[in-house]
């Protein structure tokens, strides 16, 4: 198991094109990878679930994910976020 | 593996069961019964996914550098797939046991909820997309089995828990070999359009949809109601014989099947439906049939909370009327009592209620009530062709009594201002004994009349068909009552009056060529036999049909009757070849 903690960057946080690339990049890999906030722990490959978390600007949000290259798939999802999805920043 | 079902239209056919789902049309929740079936569910909804998913790249393509539209058609993907939505849905059809529809559209209204109660307006306006996601899918599933069966490589049995009678129609006999269904019965609308497009059928099979698997290969026999899934090839090669003997005959009556009822030798008879409630007159007329010979109206009884209501009479003679138009409806008037809606009129129990107090005996006895009936059709018959008919007459001055009663319902309109068709024909029910002996004595009064030969014979032989011990001596091709049907035209014709029959022995393939040899002018049957009576009408002449029919006067028993007629449209007439060991072994 591997596992990272992140700050949403962006200003409108984790809406529906934020959590559509977080997935995107999720069905990629192999493994198990989820996405938790302190509201709820969800899927990352699963739009409904990034979605419904409703991360907003500023929120830590925890990385994990299980099995086959997890470690690289965690990297990869904490990228995205780390990039703000190409939006203004906080 | 024989399951054995009601035959409901007539023929044979031999090919691979499809199984239809089109129950899931409907997005109602069906319950499941097998773990066989939810498993079949669960593939749909796969197969369903991987389409829908198809048709959206295929959109997305479309859009080239559209760079808004295909962020869309992404998303819309992800929802397509959603592992927890999946997972949700299959774990509904599995526990729940319910179809593919269902799961989705419960599933997904979960999902719009949720999205509807977040705080972020970016994702509430996602619901559109949950929603369009949703409904491709749920036309995915129901289409892909209509497509599908657009799309057949090969003509196929149509498999069914039930079918509409709409989907039925949209059949085509080329595609469709055959229909099984487990629903239905032999007067369901799907067995009469069944019938219609000359397409095999069994239905009421009650449990064969879930034993049979997709290209099973059916031999469906119409004729008999057996349903034989994967036969022997013995049994195969008995139906392969069986199929195209009745094929030849029936490429021969196919000639003649649209149009009027025409004996071989091109002479028309009057082919007219009974009818019970005023929506069958659609499918009368689909039928092509001649008319309504004999419209039941006893069900006015039950949809009258409030006693009689002429407005409610009215309504309901001038739409069957009306749609009808030109061709003639016969009205009967109440038939009440005997076995039929004992209802509120007969307070005293009666010891013999067929001999007892019903029909016109009781439309006699509060002739007031009586004539709102009278007056309704009387107010009806300006808007078609409408004919009045009396049921049970056994008295002349029962027949006196009626005519001034009508006398007085006419002078009531006529003061009224109201129209009416004062040349409306008039006729009886003959169906005792006592109107074919004293007919010549009747007939003055009335401009025709129609024997109802289910009561004729049950008087005539003083057997109640109801009583299981003395149903065997029940038999319309008894001398007694063939002897009176002749008697009956011959008086009829002397007088110039027409005569029609619209008890059951009408819609006896057996009976039809006799009834023509007798020279019965209309035959008025319920709508499911119409297409076997006009085939069977077509099979005759009327020379052949005249000689039989005097030389049965002279016959015995009824069963050598049937022998006689059997023995003429063997060969000509495929259901009857198929029939013999049937009667005869039951006769």
């Amino acid at each position: 198991m591997t596992e990272k903690v992140i700050t949403v960057p962006n200003k409108l946080g984790i809406h529906a094109r934020p959590a559509a690339m977080i997935v995107r990049v999720a069905v990629e890999f192999d493994c198990e990878i989820w996405v938790e906030s302190p509201a709820d722990r969800v899927n990352a490959k699963s739009i409904m679930g990034v979605m419904t978390l409703a991360a907003s600007g500023g929120t830590s949000i925890t990385v994990s994910a299980e099995g086959r290259e997890e470690t690289e798939a965690v990297e990869a999802i904490a990228d995205v976020i780390r990039s703000g999805f190409g939006e203004e920043m906080i | 593996m024989l399951f054995k079902g009601i035959p409901a239209s007539h023929g044979i056919a031999i090919g691979p069961a499809f199984l239809l789902k089109v129950e899931q049309l409907r997005h109602a929740r069906i319950s499941l019964e097998s773990s066989a079936e939810t498993e079949q569910e669960i593939v749909r909804y796969r197969n369903a996914i991987s389409g829908v998913r198809h048709d959206l790249e295929n959109i997305a393509d479309s859009m080239g550098d559209v760079v808004e539209g295909r962020q869309i058609l992404e998303f819309l993907l992800l929802l397509l797939q959603d592992p927890t939505i999946k997972k949700e849905v299959e774990s509904r059809i599995l526990s729940e046991m319910v179809n593919a529809e269902y799961a989705v559209s419960a599933t997904l209204r979960g999902v719009m909820e949720k999205f509807n109660v977040m705080a972020d307006p970016y994702i509430r306006e996602r619901v559109a997309d949950v929603r369009d996601v949703g409904r491709r899918v749920i036309e995915k599933l129901t289409g892909t089995e209509k497509e599908a069966l657009k799309n057949l490589d090969q003509p196929v049995i149509l498999v069914a828990k039930d079918l509409d009678p709409s989907e039925t129609a949209g059949l085509k006999p080329g595609q469709v070999l055959a229909i099984v269904t487990d629903m239905g019965g032999r007067t369901s609308h799907t067995t009469i359009l069944a019938r219609g497009l000359g397409i095999p059928a069994v239905v009421g099979l009650q449990r064969i949809a879930p034993e049979i698997n997709p290209r099973d290969i059916l031999i469906v026999d119409g004729i008999h109601g057996h349903v034989i899934v994967n036969p022997t090839s013995e049994e195969l090669r008995y139906y392969r014989d069986i199929r195209e003997k009745f094929q030849e005959a029936e490429n021969l009556l196919q000639q003649m099947n649209p149009g009027p009822a025409l004996t071989e030798d091109g002479v028309r008879f009057e082919l007219a439906a009974n009818i019970e409630l005023p929506h069958e007159v659609e499918l009368v007329r689909k039928l092509g049939a001649d008319g309504v010979g004999l419209f039941r109206t006893e069900f006015l009884r039950l949809i009258q909370e409030n006693g009689e209501n002429e407005e409610d009479h009215f309504q309901i003679y001038n739409r069957v009327a009306s749609e009808m138009m030109p061709k003639p409806v016969i009205i009967r008037t109440y038939d009440m009592g005997g076995d039929k809606f004992r209802t509120g009129l007969d307070s005293v129990r009666e010891a013999n209620p067929f001999l007892g107090y019903r029909a016109i005996r009781i439309g006699l006895d509060r002739p007031v009530e009586f004539s709102i009936q009278l007056r309704a059709i009387l107010r009806a018959s300006v808007h078609g062709n409408i004919r009045l008919m009396f049921p049970m007459v056994t008295h002349v001055e029962q027949l006196r009594r009626l005519r001034d009663l009508l006398g007085m319902v006419r002078n009531d309109l006529t003061a009224g201002g109201i129209q009416f068709d004062d040349k409306m024909q008039v006729g009886i029910m003959v169906e005792t004994p006592a109107a074919v002996i004293a007919l010549d004595l009747m007939l003055p009064y009335v401009d025709f009349v129609s024997i109802g030969t289910n009561d004729l014979t049950q008087y005539t032989l003083a057997v109640d068909r109801g009583n299981p011990q003395v149903a065997d001596l029940y038999d319309p091709f008894h001398p007694a009552v063939l002897r009176q049907i002749d008697t009956v035209v011959r008086l009829c014709h002397s007088q110039r009056k027409w005569v029609g029959i619209c008890g059951s022995m009408a819609g006896d393939p057996l009976a039809v060529p006799l009834l023509i040899g007798f020279g019965v002018d209309e035959f008025s049957v319920a709508p499911s036999l119409i297409p076997d009576v006009k085939k069977m009408i077509a099979v005759v002449t009327t020379h052949a049909a005249r000689e039989m029919a005097e030389k049965s006067l002279s016959i015995e028993t009824g069963l050598r009757v049937r022998a006689l007629v059997h023995s003429y449209v063997v060969g000509k007439y495929p259901e009857i070849l198929l029939d013999e060991n049937d009667w005869k072994t039951g006769g």
